[in-house]
């Protein structure tokens, strides 16, 4: 999808004026947040251990992630698959398109996967001839519906019932309900048909593990397992940073996981894939593809935003956060919503599309506290913000304005001068002690908030004339 | 970034200060330009308990705004000013959250490459406490000694409880005050959307954050709403004023200072 990220104060008059989207998405994040908190309160053990010991495991394996990557190659490939690296999002459009082709594909059944999303895989396919369909019961809503998803585990949050009635009986002519039974039911008939004929099932990873060359995929619909066993072909297309080294590293990853997730002590379905159907197997695939996406992660890997790639996409940090809770997933811009949105995307698509999702944040430090692999992502944040204004993605207004704040605090008796000066001018003006409106960049303080008014005696004044200047004073 | 030195470890051994105390106050731009009574107050509750108050007047700005927006060569200047204005010994007591999680955090990281200024920032920063974290866990204060009456709701300032790790000790002063009934809110720690310049570069978020952030006050019935961060009060007071509800801002340090004289009954 197209970045919108740089609209995003028009995004958000948007969201804002979608009261439906507000209660939605709040609804949805308050549930899971309760089922987070109920999950770590009962936790069997040390929550906070395990989310140490997690982060370090991911810290390490970034640290050595070539090894990593390789064993998991020439495992996965000892197994069957075949495995295809793509250096940026449009290669990687180029080798899945390839591969469908090559493998004479249709129809593709596809169950949620946040990587194809970042590489807009279903438009490449789509654009090839091939027919996608998303499996996944808020994927295929929003995919009728033609929009992104605006939550990382939720993607079709934003959606009320009555809207997802609509879209039914609209695109899919489908006589009109609201019953939430019979939507799911009309879902189920309709992908059932497709997951008979579909010719190749497209997947995501949640961890690569390295020894075995196995794709570990959680879900909480049978999707995921029939997109990856009942067609033909299975291609999964995964980002580098997936790559965890032994299986033995999986169940501490996935208590987390699904714990800051859903509060789930584990997911209902967790797939651990294989290689390819071997002799003898009930199931499975005869073909298994395999597509590494770097899109930018080398690069991330090397500096100092490497801890966003312990990122396990659990969607945590975006039910805590305030921000999220106001405006939802879309007016982010992209694919990558909430804080972990507001660190990845300038990151992945740069700073000049994406400078003001670093600074829609309050720096509240609530998804630092939830987030299970312990990103410290306010600290991310500012550095994006620091990195923003020294390549220019600054207001000179705002740079001007920074400048003159310095000097001014640079010495107090200037400051003092101007805080006396403004106090007697606002008196004057403001006689009731509210400043009513601010100008420029300030106003939007102003728009349904009062100002106070600045005091005729600041308090370095004050204090002097109460306790003179002393020796320690100057 | 910083090993704690010997100040820090005393604080955290425990060990209540038995020989007389200073402290240096560290009253923010904020307090000083527009709520000098707060900085004032906060002077006040020190000296009720034997705490010699210095103000170093050469102090401004610590720099937060430039820092938290991006411009760290501002921020720089200003951390630099304040250092000078704080360095020596004693206690640096402030009446704000997030002022002294930019002095104890944040400094490290925009004098990571200066190892003089990393030093002199880590001295400084460990020797910073938030009011109500001071007169709790450094001077061991059981009763504010307050005559303040009313019905309070505390307002967990971001910075303070999760940057701080301040939560217990605002609330233990404000139920050791006769005259104070405590309520508490809903989601108490939830930001009320100030988040410095974030509330002029994105209003409307940042209104819609208060506003529910003010109903979550009023459903408590509090006449007051109270917090350790002069930036919360304002976001909230500044709504407050403009739409007229029923609830009245006042930072903690004028709670545990008391009413003042005149108002006095
Ligand atoms: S940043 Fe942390 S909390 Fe947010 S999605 Fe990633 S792992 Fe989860």
């Amino acid at each position: 999808m197209e970045p919108k990220c740089h609209n995003f104060s028009r995004n958000v008059e948007q969201a804002l004026a979608n009261r439906n989207l507000q209660a939605a998405i709040s609804r949805t994040t308050g549930r899971f947040l309760e089922h987070r908190n109920a999950a770590v309160r009962s936790f069997p053990g040390d929550f906070e251990a395990a989310r140490e010991a997690a982060s370090r495991l991911k810290l390490a394996t970034l640290r050595d992630l070539d090894i990593h990557l390789s064993r998991f190659i020439e495992e996965a490939e000892r197994r069957g698959a075949t495995v295809h690296i793509a250096r940026d999002a449009a290669e990687a459009r180029d080798i899945a398109t390839r591969i469908a082709k090559d493998e004479g594909i249709a129809l593709a059944v596809k169950s949620k996967s946040m990587a194809t999303e970042e590489i807009g895989l279903n438009e490449a396919l789509e654009g090839a001839g091939i027919e996608v369909v998303e499996s996944d019961l808020g994927e295929y809503i929003i995919q009728l519906a033609g929009e992104p998803p605006s939550h990382l585990i939720a993607p079709a949050v934003h959606k009320t019932r009555e809207e997802v009635a609509r879209l039914f009986s609209e695109k899919l002519g489908e006589t009109y309900t609201e019953e939430i039974p019979e939507l799911v039911a009309i879902a189920r008939r309709r992908l059932r048909e497709k997951f008979l004929s579909a010719g190749m099932g497209i997947s995501g990873a949640n961890f690569l593990v390295a020894e075995t060359g196995s794709v570990a995929i959680v879900s909480n619909e049978a999707n995921a397992r029939m997109a990856t066993t009942l067609p033909r072909v299975h291609m999964v297309v995964a980002s580098i940073e997936k790559v965890i080294p032994l299986m033995s590293d999986l169940p501490p990853m996935l208590r987390l996981l699904t714990r800051s997730a859903t509060g789930q002590p584990i997911s209902s379905y967790v797939s651990v894939l294989t290689g390819v159907r071997r002799p003898g197997d009930a199931e499975g695939p005869s073909k298994l593809h395999i597509l590494l996406v770097d899109n930018g992660r080398s690069a991330i890997l090397r500096g100092k935003y490497r801890e966003m790639l312990k990122c396990i996409r659990c969607g945590a940090c975006l039910n805590i956060c305030p921000v999220y809770q106001t405006i939802g997933g879309h007016a982010y811009g992209w694919v990558y919503p909430g804080p972990m949105g507001s660190v990845l995307s300038p990151l992945l698509l740069g700073l000049r599309e994406a400078s003001a999702l670093p600074d829609a944040s309050t720096l509240c430090g609530a998804c630092a506290d939830v987030c299970p692999v312990k990103i410290p992502l306010p600290d991310l944040l500012l550095e994006l913000r620091a990195d923003a204004r020294a390549q220019g993605h600054r207001t000179p207004g705002e740079v001007l304005g920074m400048k003159g704040f310095a000097a001014i605090m640079g010495r107090a008796g200037i400051l003092e001068a101007l805080e006396r000066i403004g106090g007697v001018v606002c008196r004057l003006l403001f006689k009731d002690g509210k400043i009513p409106w601010l100008p420029f960049i300030l106003s939007g303080w102003t728009d349904r908030r009062d100002f106070p008014a600045p005091a005729v005696r600041p308090f370095r004044k004050l204090w002097k004339s109460k306790r003179g200047v002393l020796p320690w004073n100057r | 970034m910083c090993e704690h030195g010997e100040f820090a470890s005393l604080i955290l051994g425990g060990m209540a200060p038995s020989a007389p105390v200073t402290a240096s106050l560290f009253f923010t731009c904020l307090a000083d330009a527009l709520y000098p009574n707060v900085a004032l107050a906060t002077a006040t509750v020190l000296e009720r308990f034997g705490v010699t108050v210095r103000v170093p007047l050469s102090q401004t700005c610590c720099g937060q705004p430039a820092y938290n927006s991006g411009h760290r060569k501002e921020a720089r200047k200003m951390a630099a000013g304040f250092l000078r204005a704080f360095d020596g010994d004693g206690y640096i007591v402030t009446p704000s959250g997030s002022c002294a999680v930019m002095v104890k955090e944040m400094y490290p990281v925009l004098f990571r490459n200066e190892p003089r200024m990393l030093d002199l920032a880590c001295s400084v920063g460990e020797r910073v406490f938030e009011l109500s974290q001071f007169l709790v866990d450094v001077l061991g204060v059981t009763d504010p000694l307050s005559a303040f009456k009313g019905k309070v709701t505390l307002h967990d300032s971001c910075h303070l409880v999760r940057g701080l790790g301040v939560r217990e000790q605002p609330r233990r002063l404000l139920r050791a005050i006769p005259g104070v009934e405590l309520v508490e809110m809903e989601d108490s720690d939830r930001c009320c959307g100030f988040g410095g310049v974030f509330s002029v570069k994105n209003p409307h978020i940042s209104c819609a954050m208060v506003e529910k952030k003010i109903e979550r006050i009023l459903a408590t019935g509090a006449q007051y709403v109270t917090s350790g961060d002069l930036g919360c009060l304002m976001n909230i007071g500044g709504a407050v004023s403009r739409s007229g509800y029923p609830v009245q801002p006042i930072h903690l340090a004028e709670i545990l200072a008391g009413p003042p004289p005149d108002e006095e009954t």
